[in-house]
């Protein structure tokens, strides 16, 4: 694989999942001139990603210990599980805080009722459905507001 | 009271499970996500069966994860299997999670989450495969925790020394028994008159460092 070429920061995110969200925020971070690696288990997912992306892609498992060392999961600084899958989100979460001791793991969640996996373990989460929630009564209310 | 225990996915693996579990009298409740599965676990008597993805906590409740004493995480899906347990011990205080695992490299991983209990089958597997080969189909050895005894299996061919002859003919080291003969589907405690036949398997038990003496005996080889 090529060796990372080193940028204006020394920072390393790794990306899991190269989904809409995955994806968009890769462009966003490599917009950004940050050092940025996607893995996904399929290479054809990695066309969402802009032409001038400018990070490093990586087609395999994330799940698999092999994998993360060839992604040179002990250089990075952020580790971000967002596949499509919840399970699977966790496990690599919880191997990047646990086997690589990785200091900011963010991991999403669809199900909420999942969350208490992750009490105590130093892994924060993002879950789409209470955001969503949030922003529509966030609107709800403003437009409230408007018509009163 | 019953000790109540959760399967969660496979068909196959839960099916022979809860047959063999509910005969040891336990309580067992089958968890499965394909219908039809379902449908046909349905059938075994006495054991309850949830159609639904274990993974979620609401199917676990539905299950009542909450007053099960182990939970058994069969799925093909390591990460599932992971999450299933983590569920079972941090939401439902299950005591003793057991979980299967694919990938040999994350046993350890699996220990450190707080599975009680991890099982790789495809070491396992692996680990008979070596054993038949090097022993080259002449007898398998069954380990024993402490390993002061052995327990082996040996297959008897048409060509053996032995087929046709009365236990107490054989010339059998000391401290070796025959303790059971496996003849096709049925297994026999055996005597000193019961015949050796061919095809027979015969589960020997022997002291420290005599089943190779043993097992010459019974097979000509080595």
């Amino acid at each position: 694989m090529k060796e990372l070429i080193n940028k204006k920061s020394n920072s390393l995110t790794i990306i899991a999942g190269c989904g809409r969200l995955g994806a968009s925020f890769a462009n966003t971070l490599s917009d950004q001139e940050e050092n940025v690696l996607v893995i996904d288990r399929d290479k054809d997912s990695f066309r969402k990603l802009s032409p001038s992306f400018g990070g490093l892609t990586l087609a395999g498992d994330a799940t698999d210990i092999d994998v993360l060392h060839e992604a040179q999961i002990e250089k990075a600084t952020v580790v971000i599980a967002v596949t499509d899958n919840d399970n699977t989100n966790i496990m690599i979460a919880q191997m990047a805080k646990e086997l690589f001791k990785k200091e900011r793991v963010i991991a999403r969640l669809n199900d909420p009722d999942k969350e208490c996996v992750y009490y105590n373990s130093g892994i924060d989460t993002i879950c789409p459905v209470v955001l969503s929630i949030k922003e529509i009564s966030k609107l709800i209310k403003t437009k409230n507001v408007r018509e009163e | 009271m019953r000790k109540h225990v959760l399967l969660i996915g496979s068909f196959n693996k839960a099916r022979s499970l809860a047959q063999s579990l509910i005969k040891k009298k336990y309580q067992v409740t089958a968890i499965n996500n394909d219908y039809q599965n379902c449908l046909i676990l349905a059938e075994i008597d006495s054991l309850t069966v949830i159609n639904g993805d274990g993974t979620k906590p609401f199917v676990l409740e539905d299950a009542n994860a909450q007053d099960a004493d182990i939970a058994i995480a069969l799925t093909p899906n390591d990460d599932d299997n992971l999450v299933i347990c983590e569920l079972c011990k941090k939401k439902f205080n299950i005591k003793k999670t057991v979980a299967l695992v694919n990938d040999p490299k994350k046993t350890d991983f699996f220990y450190k989450m707080g599975v009680d209990s991890v099982i790789c089958a495809v070491n396992a597997i692996t680990n008979i495969i070596e054993q038949q080969t090097f022993l080259e189909g002449i007898a398998t050895l069954l380990p024993t925790g402490e390993a002061r005894i052995s327990i082996a299996e040996v297959p008897i061919s048409a060509t053996g020394p032995v087929v046709g002859k009365k236990l107490w003919e054989i010339n059998l080291p000391k401290e070796v028994i025959i303790g059971c003969i496996l003849r096709g589907e049925k297994s026999m405690i055996p005597r000193g008159d019961t015949r050796v036949l061919a095809g027979d398997m015969l589960v020997l038990i022997s002291s420290d460092k005599q089943e190779i003496a043993a097992i010459k005996e019974l097979t000509g080889q080595i």
